[in-house]
């Protein structure tokens, strides 16, 4: 019983700790919560490695008729990609 | 953004670059932040192509952004590809190998390290203090 306890309360502490540390990373412990639930489903570091096979994918130009591929860009040169939003 | 700008500027003539643009960080409908508020870049989260298209042209339009540009698919096959959102930076060789790999952002996306990179190739471009362009402020907003 009192193991459980102990154990219980050693969980709680470090969610604690986790959920402050979360909070002051994000900015509020509202912006955690939604750092939770919207981003960190979707942020994967990915198993690209340096001297990999670079993967190719379907774009579209701003017209959004015109398409073109990750790999017909790099014109016998490095070819610099951004990722990113507005937002 | 403004290094972004800045790089290409100084090394397009000897690499390529491209801008992809993924699923937004910030919408109004998931996690929205108070400086996006504050610099009326409010959007919700595109649920059909035109619509992250016309988010996309109006960031274009907003910063007169120079930098080639395209736009991920609803599938966001690029983002998948490359594990890339929120941000991300890579280099590719002429051989099409991943040279550079940046970290996630926004904590580990770090334009220097891409700097670094091209610099150690292509040698140091160098901007002194206080040229006008290096850190570009987004156009007015029209009403």
């Amino acid at each position: 019983m009192r193991v459980s306890i102990s154990i219980g309360i050693t969980l709680g502490a470090v969610l604690l700790i986790a959920f402050i540390g979360l909070s002051v990373m994000a900015g509020s412990p509202k912006d955690a919560v939604y750092m939770v639930r919207y981003a960190l489903p979707h942020m994967h570091r990915g198993n690209l490695k340096v001297g990999d096979s670079a993967p190719d994918a379907k774009l579209f130009a701003l017209n959004g008729s015109d398409t073109f591929h990750i790999r017909e860009r790099s014109n016998g040169k490095p070819l610099v990609l951004v990722f990113g939003s507005f937002t | 953004m403004g290094d972004i700008i800045q790089l290409f500027d100084d090394y397009q003539e000897h690499a390529d670059f491209l801008t992809i643009y993924v699923r937004e960080a910030h919408p109004t409908d998931e996690w929205q932040m108070k400086s996006n508020v504050k610099d009326d870049v409010c959007y919700a989260q595109p649920r059909n192509l035109s619509d992250r298209l016309a988010i996309a042209s109006d960031f274009i339009e907003r910063f007169q952004y120079p930098v080639p540009f395209g736009v991920d698919g609803m599938d966001n096959a690029a983002n998948e590809a490359y594990a890339a959102w929120p941000e991300r930076l890579y280099i590719l060789d002429e051989g099409g190998k991943v040279a550079y790999r940046g970290g996630n952002g926004p904590f580990h996306y770090d334009p220097k390290e891409v700097r670094a990179w091209l610099a150690a190739r292509y040698g140091e471009v160098k901007h002194p203090e206080g040229k006008p362009g290096a850190n570009p402020q987004p156009a007015e907003k029209k009403s």
